[in-house]
């Protein structure tokens, strides 16, 4: 059977790889895409974690987080195409200030 | 525990976890956003095959559905409704901080090496049993409506709010300064009033756009006397 650190160990190096790209990142569609990955970074470890201690509540969690990431991925490129018509770029550093 | 011989699971996990891990890689290294929302999908892919296996079948086929189906399609969507660039080059800044930075990342991995390292006597119960139901959908179904019911319920108002969000958001076809060339029918009189612009057929909104950054450049703004569109603004 496959240790459960693994999945663990894969989850942290998928995490820390979200952090640095909405980090290094300038594209807001980027970020965007970076906190997904570090989402399901997170949904990873809930699974294993259940799957590994026979409790079904960190599948249910996970399904909430799904949620979550549905309704942010609404909001957030509703944010990006209102930001977009405004200042015709998505670089987050024209961005920076919050009147036009 | 380290059989010489690897299992067939522990090689699906390699082979799964390295998809997952080099799309991720790709997904961060691209320049241009397409790519990256493709290597997001084959991130979203090689999780759900990992779900599996993890025996969640039902995590499994909602995170293709809802993640690489629906939530991916919406990202390239905006990528292509919004005709984005490739991402310039630019120079770094605060050079002498990048020391610092490989300095907190040998801790961290050091760090997460030594937790690992000690959780290798964790107990590895319940995925022995084959047969067990935790991650089908009658065990996930009967927790969601019974003991989790108000979590669920309240998920069900967020993804209400998020839904009218959206909608306010993204909907703001009533200032002419939006308008498409079709839509300009409220008084263009008052546009030529104050000064010499006119709307002409062949406008657009970046036409709108260009002569409204034009006038707060020259400084003088108020000249024109703008209509209740662009006051709304």
């Amino acid at each position: 059977m496959i240790p459960l650190t693994w999945y663990l160990a894969l989850s942290a190096v998928m995490f820390t790889i979200g952090v640095v790209g909405v980090i290094i990142k300038r594209n807001a569609i980027q970020m965007f895409m970076c906190i997904e990955l570090m989402l399901n970074a997170v949904n990873l470890t809930f699974v294993a974690f259940s799957s590994y201690f026979g409790d079904v509540t960190g599948q249910l969690f996970v399904f909430i987080v799904m949620t979550v990431a549905a309704a942010e991925a609404a909001v957030g490129l509703g944010i990006i195409i209102a930001i977009f018509r405004n200042r015709e770029s998505l670089d987050v550093d024209d961005a920076s200030v919050l009147r036009l | 525990m380290f059989n010489l011989l690897p299992s067939v699971p522990q090689l699906l996990f390699v082979l799964f976890g390295a998809m997952a891990l080099g799309c991720a890689v790709a997904m961060v290294a691209q320049r241009n956003p397409l790519y990256s929302a493709i290597s997001l999908v084959g991130v979203f892919v090689s999780l759900a095959c990992l779900y599996l296996t993890l025996q969640a079948p039902f995590i499994a086929a909602i995170q293709v559905i809802v993640y690489a189906g629906t939530i991916m399609v919406l990202v390239v969507f905006v990528i292509m409704l919004l005709n984005v660039e490739e991402e310039v080059r630019r120079p770094l800044r605060l050079t002498y901080l990048i020391p610092v930075g490989v300095l907190l990342a040998a801790v961290l991995v050091g760090e997460a090496a030594f937790m690992l390292s000690l959780g290798s006597s964790a107990p590895t119960p319940a995925q022995t049993t084959s047969g067990s139901d935790v991650g089908l959908t009658a065990s996930i179904g009967t927790g969601m409506f019974t003991k989790y019911l108000l979590p669920f319920e309240v998920t069900s108002v967020l993804i209400l709010m998020a839904l009218v969000g959206a909608i306010t958001l993204a909907r703001q076809g009533r200032t002419p300064l939006f308008a498409a060339p079709g839509n300009v029918d409220e008084e263009p009189a008052v546009l030529t009033a104050g000064g010499d612009v006119a709307i002409k057929p062949g406008d657009t909104a970046a036409t709108g756009r260009a002569y409204a950054r034009e006038q707060i450049r020259s400084g003088d703004a108020a000249a024109p006397s703008t209509s209740a569109g662009e006051e709304e603004r």
